[in-house]
């Protein structure tokens, strides 16, 4: 009996050692980042979109100014929602060399798909930016400013159009409209143009939509922006009310972050988050998030492991609470 | 001239050392598609789409338009060397094409074709020039509701195309919409038919059901029907030297048959689910009535290889302008244009000229200068193509399934999205085999959706009421012009219904 229990001992012992050995061969604690490793920069979605953009920027930045010592191969995993490239992530549970950005799929794929993984797996870095919406009406409506639409709304509900219904521009109508005390019908698009269009043509109300992506139209009138969700107004809105402002702070936006594999070692997450106070205060950094007309919301470490948590509790309450999830 | 400064803008982008070349690459491509038996752009498009991954997408769309509107040139060379026509819209052109080789006259009947096909395209370009703009405005007071009737109008169309086996076209345009159904429901976010997978949130992505209908399938019906196997025996020999040029008498003949096919087939390829293949086949039809010699129609009459030939390019040119101005797609290929534009975040639509005008008019732009390439291509490169005709099948045939399997997967490095290509390709050999079309089900997986959604937007605006469709007034225009086509389009279609199934499921 006692030969076997120290036979089992003497395993465990050989177990755990060869244990750390494996976790730690590849991240031996004070050499972190190594520059022989190449880092495996996963981009859950393809060329092109916001979190390709935003991932390629941070490279670009990176590399120009010699952050990172190793090779960094970016790879688009795309499919599923961001289910395919967080997933792929999620394998790399320890390792320290890999690495992906979020963006809002990375809350709601999970709520919607029967994804092994959930934010909190992940070993969070930073929340960099957040998308936030506008809500416009068409120049030729009769609504001026957020004032009246409220007026209005309650008295004869609207319509308000979105992209899509598992995403913020479904959440963000839905709990101003609570808290500001309107109803509305929700018409949902598949995308920016669609929704666009439909509203110049007159057969919506108003609609949410990123200031990026509609700032032309705004310039040149044929939209009039009310309110804005964001915590400030990015300088082309200069003049429009957040929601906080009106007193109806809903606290809801897209995180676009940096997170690192489950289980990733403390060394990794300390290097990364100081690397990214250093990306941030580049003007590279600074004409990102001007040209994409992004709100500069900086958080690091467990603070945004925190906010991830908060937003998909927040997302899957108001999504259950109209039936699109169970 | 706002269009005229717009157009020099385009010049400028396409002139670009590398985007010329991406055109001539795009150009030769599409001839070698379209010489292919059995291989239509559709298929060449959605297989090589991934190829350009990494492209800058001005120069990157330029190539895939190129393929697109090449394949027009290619598809006639086996039309009249081989009477196999090399896609479907080049199937009315073995009518005459083939008699006049025969007749010894395959020298002048290729140029002939060459030249119609220049004609029809550039027509057909300088008519997206000029009305693109114009639709775009118009467009700009399309919501939902028009957009529901678009999709209708299309599917209607085609199906009333489809002539006698209409029956058919719709069972295929019904398996399309069903497949059209999974995914993530766009109002309500409701996973349909997803069994939880992240991989089918999406949806049934069109890309790898058309890579296997049109590439995998008509490969296996190729093998079927034992194409592989008479080869290529029958290649109609051909004089370089003398009797080569056409005589001035088939220019001159033909003149206005140029002009009539290039605006009958660009009025065609606008009509969303028409296209190139109908638009030959009634310009055909149409010539042989109005023709002088029309009894003569079948026994190798050029004018009966010449409209044909202008109208599938300038329907080609015509299907340009709902996919760039609405972003609806009009055939299986531009659905697959589409779905290029899509992959570059860009989607087409009434804004899309105002906000990507370097875009929009390099592509315009483009399209004159690739129609001049494929024409000297096209003239003086033609034995290079009859080498690719004398390919075995047994190197194309493991080839092309290769590059379908690589395509592919290559979109989404998805294996669910390979087996779907496979299954798709057993499907689409079956559909081939008796008689359904596969164009159908592609066009109807790609406006399903679009339809669906758009109702349930309109609906939802409305509140329920269906008045909105009359209420609004560019609803009722749809309206009345899907009401006109629909009574109209078979009686025009006399002829062209006979021959218009068997071509359409070949890919239009």
């Amino acid at each position: 009996m006692d030969f076997g229990t120290i036979f089992t001992r003497e395993r465990l012992q050989a177990a755990a050692v060869a244990a750390t050995l494996a976790l730690a061969s590849p991240a031996v604690a004070q050499d972190y980042p190594s520059a022989d490793e190449t880092l495996d920069w996963t981009i859950a979605f393809g060329p092109g979109g916001g979190n390709d953009i935003m991932a390629r920027n941070i490279i670009d930045i990176l590399t120009k100014y010699d952050l990172y010592p190793g090779d960094i191969q970016a790879e688009n995993r795309a499919g599923g929602s961001g289910a395919v490239g967080w997933g792929y992530l999620y394998t790399q549970s320890g390792d320290p060399y890999g690495i992906s950005t979020t963006s809002g799929s990375f809350v709601t794929t999970p709520l919607q798909a029967d994804t092994p993984w959930q934010p909190e797996d992940f070993t969070p870095v930073a929340l960099l930016t957040t998308d936030d919406l506008v809500l416009v009406v068409n120049r030729d409506s009769e609504i001026q400013n957020i004032e009246q639409f409220i007026e209005h709304a309650k008295a004869n509900p609207m319509n308000i159009g979105g992209t899509g219904t598992v995403n913020v521009d479904f959440i963000v109508p839905t709990l101003f409209a609570q808290k500001a005390g309107f109803e509305f019908d929700y018409v949902s698009f598949n995308s920016m143009s669609e929704q666009t269009t439909a509203l110049l043509s007159n057969a919506l109300d108003a609609m949410v939509g990123n200031p990026g992506e509609i700032l032309g139209l705004i310039e040149s009138g044929d939209l009039r922006p009310l309110v804005f969700s964001g915590q400030s107004v990015p300088d082309a809105l200069a003049g429009v009310p957040t929601m906080g402002e009106l007193g109806y702070d809903i606290g809801v936006s897209m995180p676009r972050g940096l997170i690192l594999p489950p289980d990733a070692p403390a060394e990794a997450q300390e290097w990364w988050i100081e690397t990214m106070k250093k990306v941030v205060e580049t003007p590279e950094w600074g004409e990102y998030i001007r040209s994409n007309t992004l709100t500069p919301t900086v958080i690091y470490g467990d603070e945004f492991g925190a906010f991830l948590s908060r937003t998909k509790n927040g997302f899957g309450e108001v999504l259950r609470s109209v039936g699109a999830i169970q | 001239m706002d269009v005229f400064s717009d157009l020099m803008m385009g010049f400028s982008v396409a002139i670009s050392p590398i985007n010329l070349l991406y055109l001539l690459i795009g150009a030769m491509v599409g001839m070698v598609v379209g010489v292919i038996p059995g291989f239509g752009p559709s298929a060449g498009l959605a297989i090589l789409l991934p190829v350009t991954f990494g492209m800058d997408p001005t120069g990157a769309i330029m190539m895939l338009a190129a393929i697109y509107y090449g394949a027009m040139y290619g598809g006639t060379i086996t039309s009249i060397l081989l009477n196999t026509p090399g896609e479907s819209a080049t199937v009315a052109s073995t009518f005459d094409g083939f008699p006049l080789a025969r007749n010894g006259r395959a020298g002048p009947a290729l140029v002939m074709q060459a030249a119609a096909s220049f004609v029809g395209g550039t027509v057909g370009v300088i008519l997206i020039t000029i009305l693109a703009p114009m639709f775009a405005q118009v467009s700009r007071s399309f919501g939902p509701p028009e957009y529901f009737l678009l999709a209708v109008m299309g599917m209607l169309t085609l199906i009333v195309m489809i002539g006698s086996h209409w029956k058919l076209g719709v069972i295929s345009a019904l398996i399309g919409f069903a497949l059209g159904t999974v995914g993530v429901d766009l109002e309500t976010g409701q996973g349909r038919y997803t069994f939880g997978s992240a991989e089918l949130i999406g949806g049934v992505y069109f890309i790898p059901v058309a890579i296997g209908l049109f590439g995998l399938g008509e490969l296996f019906f190729a093998f079927y029907t034992g194409l592989h196997r008479t080869g290529t025996g029958g290649i109609v020999q051909y004089d370089r030297q003398s009797r080569f040029w056409p005589t001035a008498e088939d220019w001159l003949s033909t003149r206005m048959t140029m002009v009539r096919g290039s605006i009958l087939g660009f009025v065609v390829g606008v009509i969303p689910g028409a296209g190139a293949t109908i638009a030959s086949l009634m310009a055909y039809s149409t010539e042989r009535s109005i023709s002088r010699n029309g009894h003569n129609f079948g026994n190798g009459e050029m004018a009966g290889l010449v409209a044909p030939e202008t109208a599938n390019n300038a329907a080609s040119s015509g299907a340009m302008i709902p996919l760039l101005t609405l972003g609806i797609p009009g055939s299986a290929s531009t659905a697959v244009l589409l779905a290029a534009f899509l992959l570059w975040g860009l989607r087409p639509g009434p804004l899309f000229m105002e906000t990507n005008p370097e875009l929009a008019w390099g592509l315009i732009a483009s399209m004159y200068l690739g129609n001049m390439a494929l024409l000297a291509i096209s003239i003086f490169a033609i034995p290079l193509f009859v080498q690719i005709i004398k390919v075995p099948y047994r190197i194309l045939g493991p080839t092309v399934v290769v590059i379908c399997a690589i395509g592919t997967f290559s979109v989404h490095a998805s294996f669910i999205e390979l087996y779907l290509m496979f299954a798709a390709g057993v499907i689409g050999f079956f559909m081939r085999l008796y008689g359904f079309s596969p164009a159908a089900l592609v066009l109807a997986l790609v406006l399903g959706p679009l339809a669906e959604e758009a109702l349930r937007q309109t609906l939802t605006i409305s509140r329920g009421s269906f008045m909105i469709f009359v209420d609004r007034a560019p609803s009722l225009w749809i309206i009345g012009v899907t009401v006109t086509l629909v009574l109209l389009l078979p009686l025009l279609n006399r002829f062209g219904s006979r021959n218009a199934a068997s071509a359409e499921s070949a890919g239009g």
